[in-house]
């Protein structure tokens, strides 16, 4: 790449550079893609590269930029999440079961991005059924952390993550069930929105859990995020639980600043276990929301510690969802991935209900607290990325998250960067806000971002 | 179940059996950690206090005013 920096160039810039006609799509795929052959021999962010798409893809946007009949995110390359059905290129979600899967369709949100004139790099690994954290010997390598290789990335978009990280993509697609939009957000010092649940349509991604899982956009600024909520939020009659509330103009207020609004910070239970570096970070992003114009005040949910009633849903919904593969191939499964699936198995119906209210309660109560605030800032990740040495290992738990309450509650979460570790490893700050107010979050996340540099810095890749 | 014990180990091999999955026998301490967790905030919650609580069946991030009860 001419100028090594534009590999970190966000979606405003590069397509400034390409209606100007300083810099062509066509090159600028064609050098990220060999940024992606030189570093991602140790990164594994990629499962699939699409060369030959990218630069089609390219090549048709550059000839819609000369006719004056592109928009905002022509020929900006994107990758997505091996989760997501992409027409005529293979899709494994990570998994043995489907490695030799080719769509005919694609999903509906990588249609929407497509039709924005996007360029598909390819696609990038998931955890297994963005679930099972890849074992040495899984069929699909794990991605790599680029701050620090020997760290995971976070998951299940990791692949997502990573490769924002170093530079190989501008744009991509996560998913989230748990935490696997923002978790890689987190660990990996990029951007990630949970939008709320309903927002972006889910057909064509393959499913964890049905109640749980959204669809959402990463990226290496709030900004860019905002460029592809745009693109992707909307109606679809192919998602049984897409919601036909009218899509706002997510960028015509993003630099409105969040003065006057209120933020409010539930402590119990999310700020239990917290590493000292990401107490003190979380502390410092508030007073710079403080600074801002923001008033900050304390809040309490309730029924919070309702919270961990997530697994009962989750697990249940993906054992329904993979019950006839584990009964009949559980050795396509990878290891522990199976077990954790089939723990799913073990709750009884009245268990699976009783969650259900527990998560009706929760949703009522926070939605009664954001009555009173405009937002929630919570810490994003209790710590920063642990190393693969401990992850690896068959009774490495779950743990306390602080992600899954706004799966359970379906609202809008953004996780972005707010300092480093004494280790050099990223922190994240997590905002989230009202039912189908992503406006509001991604305001309070840009004029946070306006205000640091956390998300300017770069791994040593 | 609102009796606020933890699952056993016994408990999770009882429910093992009856689903009839072959989760080996290593892999019990993994799995008897995700049930204890996933089952402690439901046998914590006395159903009977809020008989009018409504489960998030169809599930909407528009929450309605009151699911204890407010109908």
């Amino acid at each position: 790449m001419a100028d090594d920096a534009l590999c970190y160039a966000g979606i405003a810039e590069l397509g400034g550079l390409f209606r100007r006609r300083a810099l062509s799509p066509v090159e600028y795929v064609q050098d990220l893609l060999g940024r992606i052959e030189r570093l991602d021999k140790t990164l594994h962010a990629f499962v699939t590269l699409t060369p030959e798409r990218a630069i089609a893809d390219a090549r048709a946007a550059e000839a819609a930029l000369r006719r004056g009949e592109a928009g905002a995110l022509a020929g900006i390359p994107v990758a997505y999440k091996d989760l997501y059905a992409t027409r005529g290129v293979a899709t494994t979600a990570g998994s043995a079961l489907l490695a030799d899967w080719v769509p005919a369709e694609d999903s509906t949100c990588v249609r929407r991005l497509q039709q924005a004139g996007m360029a598909m790099l390819g696609k990038l690994i998931t955890h297994e059924f963005a679930f099972g954290i890849q074992f040495p010997g899984h069929r699909f390598p794990a991605a790599r952390n680029p701050w620090n290789p020997e760290h995971v990335p976070g998951g299940s978009s990791s692949g997502s993550g990573a490769a924002l990280a170093a530079g190989l993509t501008v744009a991509a697609l996560g998913s989230d069930t748990g935490g696997s939009i923002r978790g890689p957000a987190a660990f990996c010092g990029i951007v990630g929105l949970k939008p709320t649940y309903g927002r972006v349509s889910r057909a064509g991604v393959v499913t964890l859990s049905w109640t749980l899982d959204h669809a959402g956009p990463m990226a290496r600024t709030v900004e860019d995020c905002a460029h592809l909520l745009q693109a992707l939020a909307g109606h679809d009659p192919a998602d049984p639980a897409s919601s036909p509330e009218p899509v706002v103009d997510y960028l015509a207020g993003l630099r409105d600043g969040v003065r006057g609004l209120r933020v409010g910070v539930p402590r119990a239970y999310f700020h239990e276990g917290l590493a000292p570096e990401v107490a003190a970070a979380f502390e410092t992003a508030l007073d710079v929301l403080r600074r801002l114009g923001a008033a900050v005040e304390e809040v309490e949910i309730p029924s919070i510690r309702v919270a961990p009633a997530f697994m009962v849903i989750m697990l249940a919904e993906a054992f329904a969802y993979h019950e006839r593969d584990l009964r009949e191939r559980p050795e396509l499964y990878g290891e522990v991935a199976r077990e954790k699936f089939m723990t799913g198995g073990l709750f009884t119906g009245p268990e699976y209900v009783q969650a259900q209210r527990l998560r009706a309660r929760l949703v009522a109560e926070t939605a009664r607290v954001l009555q009173r605030v405009d937002l929630l800032a919570t810490p994003t990740a209790v710590g920063p990325a642990p190393p693969f040495s401990v992850v690896w290992n068959p009774d490495y738990p779950f743990g306390r998250s602080n992600m899954p309450p706004f799966n359970l509650t379906g609202l809008p979460a953004l996780a972005l960067p707010c300092g480093f570790s004494p280790a050099g490893l990223p922190l994240s700050l997590q905002l989230a806000g009202r039912p189908f107010d992503e406006a509001t979050v991604l305001r309070a996340g840009q004029a946070f971002q306006e205000a640091t540099d956390w998300h300017r810095r770069r791994p040593p890749v | 179940m609102s009796d606020g014990t933890d699952v056993t180990l016994d408990e999770v091999r009882a429910r093992i059996r009856a689903a009839g999955l072959p989760i080996p026998e290593e892999r019990l301490g993994l799995v008897h950690g995700y049930l204890r967790d996933a089952l402690r905030p439901l046998r914590a919650f006395d159903a009977r206090a809020a008989r009018d609580l409504e489960p998030a069946v169809t599930f909407d991030a528009a929450a309605p005013e009151d699911p204890d009860g407010g109908r």
